[in-house]
């Protein structure tokens, strides 16, 4: 299982606004990454977990309808598209990212 | 007269799990006398074969049923195997970090622990120690594919086949398999450092006839 920091590291690397599990009352600048844990997968060997895998839940907020963020999200390894949505005249770009 | 009772308190037994694998590589002898821990092991399945009867007719009836020899294969899963195997799997190297396929396969041993459980302690009750003798792993295949998604380790599968062992007063056998329900507790242990080790005795599998000598009072 990969270190949430070196996560961060690689999103700032795609954007410098890059916000983990971000409470309501922040007040983020755009465009943004705002990424929370979201799941993980655990594989069983010798009675006892043997391999860990955790899943972050991605999302690009962007204002800009045809923002280059979301492909360079999506390039990542173990990424995948999830869905999309507008709010607050934001672009909501979702993705599921194993890290 | 006894009354017979189902499924009583602390009866309800059910076995499951497995854990403590490990290869035992034989010397030039054939003593099972250097063990190695196998990481990653998620299955062994235990696949006997033989023990069929032939039926044989006399005086226009069924006369008698002959019984065919039993032999004892089972099928190894594990994410990954220890490089000792490697020898077992056709690989040689002939120099580090070099390995070359098609090469003959050695006859390695093999012990496993499965859990009992029971409806008081769970997988806490006991646990049953298996032990193989003569083993040889068939070729099997490895299916690597691309990363997606989803990230999903290989589960390796290895077909295994056995040749007996002599047992002392018995037909020749591969497997022995001793529960920790029954078996005299220091005598177990005794037995557990044996093929598990510790800071003066490396791992070893020690033969049936061993086996059956340290558990006999």
């Amino acid at each position: 299982m990969g270190q949430r920091l070196d996560l961060h590291a690689i999103l700032v690397g795609i954007t410098p606004n890059v916000y983990f599990q971000a409470p309501a009352s922040i007040n983020m600048q755009y465009p943004c990454l705002r990424y929370n844990w979201d799941d993980e997968e655990t594989e069983f060997a010798n009675d006892r977990p043997y391999n860990r895998r955790r899943r972050y839940s991605v999302t690009v907020i962007d204002t800009n309808p045809d923002s280059l963020i979301p492909d360079q999200v999506a390039a990542l390894p173990l990424c995948v598209f999830d869905r999309f949505y507008t709010a607050d005249n934001l672009n909501h770009y979702v993705y599921k990212l194993f890290f | 007269m006894a009354v017979l009772v189902w499924d009583a308190i602390g009866e309800r037994f059910y076995e499951t799990g497995v854990d403590h694998g490990v290869l035992y590589i034989p010397d030039v002898a054939g003593v099972y006398d250097n063990g190695v821990a196998w990481n990653g092991l998620t299955a062994v399945s235990e696949s006997p074969t033989g023990a069929e009867p032939t039926a044989q007719y006399a005086d226009n009836i069924k006369y008698l049923n002959l019984i065919s020899a039993e032999e004892f294969g089972f099928t190894i899963e594990a994410f990954t195997y220890p490089p000792e195997f490697e020898q077992f799997d056709g690989l040689a190297t002939p120099i580090v970090g070099v390995s070359v396929g098609q090469q003959s396969r050695g006859t390695f041993g093999l012990s496993y622990r499965t859990r009992v459980g029971n409806d008081l302690e769970n997988e806490d009750h006991g646990y049953k120690l298996h032990l193989v003798y003569g083993c040889v792993a068939s070729p099997s295949e490895k299916a690597y594919n691309t990363i997606s998604d989803t990230p999903e380790a290989i589960t390796f599968s290895w077909e295994v086949s056995t040749t007996p062992m002599a047992v002392p007063g018995l037909k020749p056998s591969s497997q022995l398999v001793i529960d920790s329900r029954t078996a005299d507790p220091t005598n177990l242990a005794a037995l557990e450092t044996l093929l598990y080790g510790d800071e003066l005795v490396d791992p070893a599998l020690p033969t049936p006839a061993e086996i059956i000598t340290l558990f006999t009072p």
